[in-house]
């Protein structure tokens, strides 16, 4: 793509955020229901009531790959999971298998405290790298799973096919298990495995359907737009082809 | 979080993620900001390989941590530490390429992770049974059909390899796989480019403040 288009390209994306976060506050958007969204306030609920971990899992991509962005989906995600059940006696445990996505865990928990008058409760150790290679982080799961009592486990980073493993070893300790990656083949392998599967771009739609702020649910009307556009330049330009009149 | 730091960490990573955005927009001849786009590129790589190394300190404290409260499955993280520290020690000592630091690698990190993919492979299979007891939908039916009917154009037949119906299995599966599959896949990746677009926007615009909030 030529520097222009990708320029122009940028540019309707920021627009289109902005307009729909402003039309949002009029218009409220209406999205279809995904189950794993869903079912996690009450599986969080359920692991506060009952003094058990709420387990977030950043993948095992880097921050500073192509891969980040679902990650940083996560790290939103984590933010409100942080603040629900930051009272209880056994606050969230976050995992990666990269340290600057820690970091940027570390951060937001002790943020997320802090917004509800709990900062005392943040343990640094809340946050950890489990491991730097992917099948070794999912080797280290079922330890963690079973030994800090983990009721729900939500797994919404990059993940290869460990990612599999990953939800299978939560179903495993009878958990509730919420998994998305941006890797097809991992969402396919995750599909069988979790009890919740997130498919394509569903990874990323979690920050509007808990409702985290007008640039979340503009995020999704965003994308629906310029999907439509694309779906329409494809047809059309299959339409073109098909009847002979560009090479 | 302070409201001075706030107010100092959201310009700057907003300033930084924008200029290295536009650094790959304009050309580097009539970017003023080329040279610094490349100096916030070089300062990125050292900060990884730091964040490296934080984690690895995070790993360090954490299993520490459990040994000395004795919680449970405290001898795990024993393990982990004394693996840990043997491998750490022998490699800056003798270097990657002694043949004790290369045989850890070879003879148990390598069968390990291996082990773990053939894990993978019947975990799978057990899912897929699972998976109908789960969730009895069609589209729990049509993924199963579909994996088995992809097996079976994949490999050879213990039985009738060759026949009329195997032929049939293979242009099944290479319908499924380069039709189907291909064109669906390829609608997946464009979602997913899309809901990376957005996500990595809300951060550039500061909505979305993982380092600062």
């Amino acid at each position: 793509m030529s520097p222009t288009l990708s320029a122009i390209v940028l540019l309707l994306f920021v627009l289109l955020l902005l307009g729909y976060a402003a039309l949002g506050r009029r218009r409220p958007a209406l999205f279809r229901p995904i189950p794993g969204f869903d079912a996690l306030g009450s599986a969080i609920e359920k692991a506060v009531e009952a003094g058990d971990r709420v387990h977030v899992s950043l993948g095992t991509g880097s921050l500073l790959s192509p891969e980040a962005a679902p990650a940083l989906a996560g790290l939103s995600l984590l933010s409100r999971i942080a603040t629900r059940t930051s009272m209880s006696d056994r606050p969230a445990v976050v995992t990666a298998g990269d340290g600057a996505l820690v970091i940027l865990a570390q951060d937001t928990l002790r943020a997320a405290y802090s917004r509800v008058g709990a900062g005392q409760r943040y343990r640094h150790t809340s946050a950890r790298m489990l491991a730097p290679t992917p099948f070794a982080y999912a080797a280290t799961l079922p330890v963690l799973l079973a030994t800090e009592n983990v009721s729900a486990s939500i797994l919404v980073g990059s993940f290869g096919p460990e990612g599999a493993l990953a939800a299978d070893f939560g179903r495993q300790a009878n958990s509730f298990v919420l998994a998305g990656s941006d890797d097809v083949p991992a969402q396919a392998l995750m599909y069988a495995t979790a009890e919740h599967p997130l498919i394509g771009e569903e990874v990323f739609a979690g920050g509007a359907y808990l409702q985290l702020g007008a640039l979340h649910s503009a995020s999704l009307r965003t994308q629906d737009t310029v999907r439509l556009i694309l779906v329409l330049v494809i047809l059309a330009a299959t339409a073109l082809r098909t009847l002979g009149l560009v090479g | 979080m302070k409201l001075g730091a706030y107010l100092l960490w959201t310009p700057v990573a907003v300033a930084a993620g924008w200029t290295v955005l536009l650094g790959y927009l304009l050309d580097d001849a009539v970017n003023p900001l080329a040279d610094f786009r490349l100096l916030l590129l070089r300062w990125a790589v050292w900060i990884a390989a730091g964040a490296v190394l934080i984690g690895l300190l995070n790993l360090l404290a954490v299993h520490w941590s459990k040994i000395s409260l004795l919680e449970p499955g405290w001898p795990y993280s024993a393990l982990v530490l004394l693996f840990f520290l043997t491998t750490l020690v022998l490699g800056i000592v003798f270097g990657t390429n002694y043949p004790i630091v290369s045989m850890l690698f070879q003879y148990v990190q390598l069968p390990v992770e291996a082990s773990l993919m053939g894990l993978l492979a019947i975990t799978l299979v057990l899912a897929g049974v699972r998976l109908m007891m789960r969730r009895r939908q069609l589209t729990s039916a049509i993924f199963l059909a579909v994996a088995l009917l992809v097996l079976l154009g994949t490999g050879p037949w213990l039985i009738g390899n060759g026949s009329a119906l195997q032929e049939a299995v293979v242009v099944g599966q290479r319908w499924i796989t380069q039709v189907f599959a291909a064109g669906g896949a390829r609608g997946i990746v464009i979602g997913i480019a899309l809901g990376a677009i957005t996500t990595g926007l809300r951060v550039l615009l500061a909505s979305d403040r993982p380092y600062a909030d």
